[in-house]
């Protein structure tokens, strides 16, 4: 991430939501973001998935400028190489566990592959689960859901936006034990969004997001 | 806020787009439902205005002798009588006035205010047995005025004289038959009758009855209490059925459609504010569920759920009342400026009683129906499910959708339509309803066009005929009534009875000749073969005759007329002649009849000139200008041509063929437009209430092309579906409509309804099309982040917002338990 600049609104409303934010991550590690409410933890993350657009700077997965795609090339681009974990999982109502999962790969119109999805759904712990629809299963179940539709696409970057926000401890474990497996098992980089310092001691990096401002805290576990 | 139903306004100012739509909804019912009603009682008041100036606003009229007469006045339900008879009606009996055969007619005052049609222009009502009042044609053929003494001789020789008292307007009928009448007091008609019969006979009575009584009942009563057979008895049908007091088996008929309309014009509107509420209710489970928590019961969310729903009648309500009423205005401003003249009667800012009470108790009792379910669901709701944060965002599926047989999103399209079996049906069910109520009241048209028959373009205003049917007109009176600047067109028919085949054996034939301008009429009435060759005098066109096998066409056919003898071929058949001989139609219907032209007919016949000379004039025509070509016309003929004036009896037939169609054409658009709103406003909704969803799957790397195609799967399912159901129910309903108004009367076989389901269907797809446009426009133009975070209440409520913003650009979630995380402030 080169530069990036993020503003909201103008005149006297003027925020800078994220200021000139530079840094990078190799393939494989697993970054934390912390911060209080309202530093632009959020907008920095939305900005690196493409999600929303940067004022200036620049943010290169794999080398590729997500800024100068078009809409539709990012959006493509991001199903692709990035996978999403929200804090409220937002899954897909009307499709089952197995559906969810697989769902960028329907938008991508290839047929899933299935030694990889029954890998992940093992992996999950929701074999017994596949057919079950979101609203039939706890948080912590909807959140593995939502881990396992990141990660169907082996994507280069993972981005979590409070994954662990809505669950228990026992459920947040589990889901941080997947984001590590994730990182450490499929080479993927992480980077989470967290209020809890306690599960930052599992990630390789952690930075801190202050007014808008980027500090690295350093790494926590190698 | 003093009271929790207070939150209920402040709720209201933060969700101002989706409760609008649900606005709109019961603004559109209730403009529907109003517009229909105040346009069906416009039109009844037209109707009655017109039934009225022709018929006259008697109810039942009754032949009965003096002494029944004041038993009949004295009856608490009568509320006015008047004694009415008629000599001379043919003008055959030889009553003259004058040396002028005049039909005779006699009744109390009271009549004039029951025949509107009868209008006295100068001087006044004869007051005593000596007085008459005359019409214009009678005043214009005998010179005479008001006060002139004019001598009536009747066919048993005997001599009365009467003063002219007054002058009145001619009738359709006297115009028609270019009759002189007389008009007396019901005492010198009673005497005049006396003489006539040589004994007291019964006259006709014609009575008013007073307001809401019970007509039959009471008209039951009089018959068997004075002895009244039913033979003595007669209607005024039209009136008695705008009033809702016919028993005409026929009317009867024509009621329980009117009501099968209403009922369904009702249910459109109750199944459109239904579904919107449903949705508008259902989506904010989360809301309720989160009140519940905060320790609100199940009555008070009840409460809250209906105080809601006042909420939004208190203005959309009378928005559509408002526009119902617009649109009614429109509609009556527009026939009359149409037909100026002919709806001078129709008020212009009228306001109809029934449309408004209609639409404002179909818009409360529909909304306080539509929320009280939707209420009781939103009490049930477990505050678990509110602070779980599940609801909203993954309730309502039961099922998962189908991704094996079409593309993820065009699957998750036709679940989204699917998954919720209500709304399906109440989308869908309100979809059917627009094609239902189309077809419905599509079979008013083939009505209209059954029982009144439109003005034809050929129709004359007014016409000259020899009265003996020779070809005595002159050719040169058309010339010279053409130079007339009050003339529009004029043409003549020559016409005569000749021989089809050898003189001695042939079937008679009525050969009539045509100009240019009646042949370019005839070509609407062609069936077969050419009017090209006919006008040309190359042949004949044959009129068709019902029974025949054989047209004859292409065949020679020999035509005589004493020695003459013509051989032509038969270029065409014509369904029909429409034009009249004299005053009445007195063309034989089972005699052959064969149009030629003028110089075939001349070459024939011998003669050049016409039997009948018809006349079109220009709308500003004035009476001095017609009765100027007529003193033209007996100078240039010196008699033997009698005239008929039908511009009344046209300006009658173009009124109630002006308004039907007017209002029929109303209705239908109303609905039409109807459903394109409805269907604009079910999509809008639908993808407003899933935009947070939308946003999840864009997120995840859904296009927006795929967005779209996912919206349009959606909507076809409930267009088709929409279609299913509307032609499984309406067609049937359009053919027992069909059957009872039309097939009962006139025996027309039922034919599928292919053009209005063409229009219908196109409206449809119009508006399937627009439907969509608009929402992938919104899709397109937010961010991924604007839609992700889209205030739940486009998809869920907007309750938890903190409305200070903690920090620019962003707001944080009230309730931490439920949210806690940051938002930003949605674009």
């Amino acid at each position: 991430m080169d530069n990036l600049r993020k503003v909201y609104g103008n005149g006297e409303n003027r925020v800078e939501a994220v200021k000139g934010v530079s840094f990078s991550m190799q393939k494989g590690e697993f970054g934390a973001v912390v911060g209080v409410s309202g530093s632009g933890k959020s907008t920095l993350l939305n900005c690196i998935g493409g999600l929303d657009d940067a004022d200036s700077g620049k943010v290169l997965i794999n080398g590729e400028d997500i800024f100068s795609m078009g809409e539709n090339e990012r959006t493509v681009f991001r199903r692709q190489n990035i996978g999403f974990i929200f804090q409220s999982f937002h899954l897909i109502p009307e499709l089952d566990v197995e559906q969810n999962i697989i769902f960028p790969l329907l938008l991508d119109y290839r047929k899933p592959d299935k030694e990889r999805v029954e890998e992940i759904l093992e992996v999950l712990g929701l074999q017994n689960r596949r057919k079950h629809l979101p609203g039939q299963l706890s948080g912590g179940q909807q959140q593995r859901v939502a881990i396992g539709r990141a990660l169907i696409m082996r994507p280069a970057l993972v981005l979590a936006d409070e994954p662990t926000g809505n669950l228990d401890s026992q459920s947040s474990r589990d889901v941080m034990d997947l984001l590590c497996k994730a990182s450490r098992h499929y080479r993927q980089t992480v980077l989470m969004i967290t209020h809890n310092m306690n599960l930052t001691s599992m990630a390789d990096r952690v930075f801190r997001v202050a007014d808008g401002t980027l500090e690295e805290l350093g790494g926590v576990q190698q | 806020m003093k009271h929790y139903l207070e939150l209920v306004s402040v709720s209201a100012k933060h969700r101002g787009k989706q409760d609008w739509m649900t606005k709109i909804c019961i603004i559109l019912s209730v403009f529907l439902v109003t517009v229909i009603f105040s346009m069906a009682d416009m039109e009844m008041r037209s109707q009655m205005a017109q039934a009225v100036k022709t018929d006259g606003s008697w109810h039942v009229a009754f032949v009965i002798n003096e002494e029944q007469r004041a038993l009949l006045e004295a009856r608490p339900e009568v509320e006015r009588t008047a004694r009415y008879n008629a000599l001379n009606y043919y003008l055959t009996e030889g009553y003259q006035v004058e040396g002028l055969e005049t039909g005779i007619c006699g009744f109390d005052r009271e009549f004039l205010e029951m025949m509107p049609d009868v209008e006295i222009l100068e001087g006044e009502f004869p007051e005593n047995e000596e007085g008459a009042v005359i019409n214009e044609l009678t005043e214009y053929k005998l010179g005479v005025g008001i006060g002139d003494i004019v001598t009536l001789t009747t066919p048993w020789g005997a001599a009365v004289e009467y003063r002219v008292t007054g002058i009145c307007k001619e009738t359709v009928l006297t115009s028609k038959l270019d009759a002189s009448i007389m008009l007396l007091n019901g005492e010198a008609i009673s005497k005049l009758y006396k003489e006539d019969t040589g004994e007291g006979k019964e006259m006709i009575t014609y009575v008013v009855f007073r307001p809401f009584c019970n007509i039959q009942k009471a008209v039951e009563e009089i018959c068997s209490e004075l002895g009244i057979e039913q033979s003595q008895v007669s209607q005024n049908v039209k009136v008695l059925m705008l009033m809702f007091q016919s028993r005409d088996p026929y009317m009867m008929t024509f009621y329980f459609v009117a009501a099968v309309l209403a009922v369904l014009v009702m249910t459109a509107g109750v199944l459109m504010i239904t579904s919107s509420m449903n949705s508008n209710v259902a989506r904010r489970t989360e809301f309720f569920g989160m009140m519940r928590c905060l320790g609100a019961t199940g009555k008070q969310i009840i409460r809250f759920v209906r105080r809601e729903a006042f909420h939004w009648c208190i203005s959309a309500i009378p928005a559509g009342v408002l526009a119902g009423i617009v649109v009614t205005w429109a509609l009556c401003g527009m026939l009359r400026l149409l037909s100026p003249g002919l709806f001078d009667g129709m008020p212009l800012l009228g306001i109809s009683c029934p449309g408004l009470a209609a639409g404002i108790i179909m818009g409360y009792i529909t909304v306080f129906l539509a929320a009280g379910k939707p209420a009781r669901r939103a009490a049930g709701v477990s505050p678990l499910t509110a602070v779980s944060g599940n609801a909203g965002t993954v309730q309502g599926a039961k099922k998962a959708a189908k991704t094996r047989f079409f593309k993820v999103e065009t699957a998750l399209g036709i679940h989204h339509a699917v998954g919720s079996r209500k709304n399906f049906f109440l989308v869908t069910g309100s979809f059917a309803f627009s094609i239902i109520l189309f077809l419905a009241f599509s079979t008013a048209i083939d009505f209209m066009y059954h029982a009144i028959v439109p003005l034809q373009p050929s129709a004359p205003d007014y016409f000259i005929y020899s009265t003996d049917d020779s070809n005595s007109i002159p050719g040169e009176l058309a010339e010279r009534i053409g130079e007339y600047p009050c003339v529009k067109r004029v043409f003549g028919r020559s016409r005569e009875a000749v021989t089809l085949g050898p003189e001695e054996s042939g079937a008679a034939l009525t050969l009539i000749s045509y100009d240019e301008q009646q042949f370019k009429w005839a070509e609407k009435e062609l069936l077969e073969g050419s009017i090209k060759d006919a006008a040309e005098g190359k042949g004949l066109l044959y009129a068709y005759t019902s029974g025949e096998e054989d047209s004859l066409l292409g065949e020679t056919v020999v035509v005589s007329y004493g020695e003459n003898r013509l051989e032509v071929p038969v270029a065409g058949v014509l369904s029909n002649v429409p034009f009249t001989y004299g005053a009445g139609n007195n063309t034989n219907a089972t005699e052959k009849t064969a149009v030629c032209s003028q110089d075939l007919f001349r070459e024939l016949c011998g003669d050049s000139g016409y039997a009948m000379l018809n006349i079109q004039f220009r709308s500003e025509v004035t009476e001095e200008e017609v009765q100027e070509l007529r003193r033209m016309a007996e100078e240039s003929c010196g008699g033997g041509i009698a005239f008929s004036d039908k511009r009344l009896s046209n300006r009658e037939v173009k009124g109630a063929s002006y308004s039907l169609a007017v209002f029929l054409y109303g209705f239908l658009a109303v609905i039409a437009l109807i459903a394109f709103f409805n269907i604009m406003n079910c999509i809008a909704m639908s993808v407003s209430a899933r935009l947070r969803e939308y946003g999840a799957m864009r997120a995840v790397g859904m296009t927006v092309r795929q967005l779209i195609r996912m919206v349009c799967g959606e909507t076809i399912t409930y267009m088709i579906w929409g279609i299913v159901f509307g032609c499984l129910f309406g067609l049937p309903l359009n053919r027992l409509l069909f059957h009872s108004l039309v097939t009962s009367r006139w025996g027309d076989a039922w034919e599928l309804p292919g053009k209005e389901l063409t229009v219908i269907l196109f409206v449809m797809f119009c508006a399937v099309c627009l439907a969509v446009k608009r929402p992938a426009r919104q899709i397109r133009e937010m961010t991924v982040v604007d839609t992700i975070n889209v205030e739940p209440e486009a998809g869920g409520s907007g309750y938890h917002w903190n409305i200070e913003p903690e920090a620019e650009g962003s707001v944080t979630c009230a309730d931490p338990s439920m949210c806690g995380e940051k938002h930003r402030i949605p674009s």
